[in-house]
């Protein structure tokens, strides 16, 4: 089965071809901002000049006639984004006459995960700019053990990086300036149960900038942050009894989040797996692969109840395609 | 491990031991974490636990007694008697009820009150493990607690409606605000999960 999916949430647009095994094709469309963060104007506008053009790039990949339906991001994410990518592929499935299948953008980061890991039924960790979730799937959905109570961990450390003067997207610049110390200074740590909060780290360590060096915070403030969402995985590891770990989303190709989590793993004799970096950000293969999943599991989406849902939940969508033992 | 050690049982936080008469869980260094951060939490988290159990049993809530705590353990009186839940009755919800209303009116809350995390003993419910306890008054944290007390109920025993009913009218004896609560739940409930 031949799937066409579109991304569109946020920063990348991108478009993709994929059937049961493998990805196809992939055309993609970064929105780098000139200044600041993301807008969501400027980067819906980035996706209304793009559209054609990936989507062209994928369409011509292949005879369109072979594809059985069109894919796309549904939330959540920023709403004229949603809007942008939602009216390509409602005229993409007419005009190619199959269904149209709405996805939930957090369900595919899981999907694309599980697919290029063949993991069945792990713990996920998905961290992305706005996302910062740990779930586990349980009868037909994925439940949300724990998430962030404010904002997500790409936001938090994009914020800070704001306020420090480095450019957008802040996350790998921290990254960097976090190898150059050794000097931690404490930083709010706030985990309750499984739920974790950022906004006080963000403060402390714009507060920080006065009279500390920026490696130092940077350096703080991962070790910080990155322990409670390693603390969190580890609990849902232990109360689901579970014993695979999966990262999902941009945050995870941090190399330091990566081997917190690994080394967590290694303590318990849990397994720790990561894809990518091209399925751990956003992109449109993760989209076509849940579509297809979708599709193949007799899951449509209809014109009318296609619109953009900027707060799309994934505990809303049934997952009827995974079979656990 | 000593040879008076009895019973090992490791979470995700600590690991809890039985020796002789008495409970030992010590918090276990997590090497993903830096030293100096994981230092400092085990220390602090140390400190609080045993301090709200200490509280909560003098505010009447059946606990154990804290023998001994040092930077990283707490040595507790062993309780004897079975989890609730082999011996789940009405009785025992009721009793239940009225244990946590004693905690939340202490302003206290459990964090995991899942009746793994009872015991009967000598007819009187034990509140154990206070790992994810806070010092917290309000209606939003009293709900989670009995959510999550319903939910292992519901999940374990067919007789949830009868057992539910007498959970609150033991908690409504000396709980005023029980209706409230019950009105919490419902809608804590219905969020699917608890933010």
């Amino acid at each position: 089965m031949l799937v066409l999916g579109i991304e569109g949430t946020a920063w990348n647009l991108s478009a993709s071809l994929v059937d049961d095994d493998n990805v196809l094709c992939q055309a993609s469309s970064a929105y780098i901002p000139a200044s600041g963060g993301i807008h969501p104007r400027e980067a819906a506008q980035h996706a209304a000049n793009n559209i054609a053009s990936v989507i062209h790039q994928v369409l011509s990949s292949t005879d369109p006639r072979l594809i059985e339906g069109v894919a796309f991001s549904q939330g959540p994410g920023l709403g004229p984004c949603l809007r942008i990518v939602g009216t390509a592929a409602r005229a993409l499935s007419l005009r190619l006459g199959v269904p149209l299948i709405g996805v939930n953008h957090c369900i595919a980061h899981i999907e694309v995960g599980r697919w290029k890991t063949d993991l069945v039924d792990p713990i996920v960790l998905y961290v992305s700019g706005a996302n910062s979730q740990v779930l586990s799937y349980r009868q037909q959905r994925y439940r949300i053990l724990g998430e962030t109570l404010d904002i997500g961990i790409g936001n938090c450390l994009d914020k800070f990086a704001r306020s420090a003067g480095l450019p957008h997207p802040g996350g790998p610049k921290v990254e960097r300036l976090a190898q150059e110390s050794r000097n931690y200074l404490p930083m709010p740590y706030v985990v309750k149960g499984m739920d974790f909060s950022f906004s006080g780290i963000v403060t402390a360590a714009t507060e920080a900038l006065k009279s500390a060096s920026l490696e130092e915070i940077c350096y703080s403030f991962q070790e910080t942050a990155f322990s409670m969402l390693v603390e969190v995985s580890e609990r849902a590891l232990s109360q689901m009894d579970k014993s695979d770990l999966l990262l999902a989303g941009g945050v995870g190709a941090n190399m330091r989040l990566q081997e917190m989590l690994s080394v967590m793993c290694a303590q318990r004799g849990a397994r720790f797996y990561a894809p990518k970096l091209e399925y751990l950000q956003d992109n449109g293969a993760m989209i076509a692969y849940t579509g297809l999943l979708m599709l193949r599991h007799g899951i449509k989406t209809a014109i009318e109840s296609s619109g953009a849902n900027p707060s799309f939940r994934p505990d809303e969508v049934e997952v009827p395609w995974i079979e656990t033992h | 491990m000593d040879r008076d050690t009895l019973e090992v049982v490791t979470g995700a936080e600590a690991v809890v031991a039985l020796r002789g008469h008495s409970v030992v869980k010590k918090r276990i260094p997590k090497d993903y974490r830096i030293a100096e951060l994981d230092t400092k939490l085990r220390k602090e988290r140390t400190r609080l636990e045993a301090k709200i159990q200490s509280d909560a049993r003098r505010a009447g809530v059946p606990t154990p007694i804290i023998e001994a705590i040092d930077s990283f353990s707490i040595t507790m009186e062993r309780i004897e008697g079975p989890s609730v839940s082999s011996v789940m009755s009405e009785a025992v919800a009721e009793n239940i009820g009225v244990v946590l209303c004693a905690l939340h009116s202490a302003g206290i809350v459990h964090g995991d009150p899942t009746t793994r995390n009872m015991i009967l003993s000598a007819g009187k419910v034990y509140l154990i493990d206070f790992g994810l306890s806070s010092y917290d008054r309000s209606l939003e944290a009293r709900g989670v607690d009995v959510h999550v007390f319903f939910q292992t109920l519901q999940a374990t025993d067919d007789r949830f409606p009868a057992l539910k009913d007498a959970f609150l009218a033991g908690y409504a004896r000396n709980c005023a605000n029980a209706a409230l609560i019950l009105e919490k739940v419902n809608e804590i409930k219905e969020r699917g999960r608890y933010l």
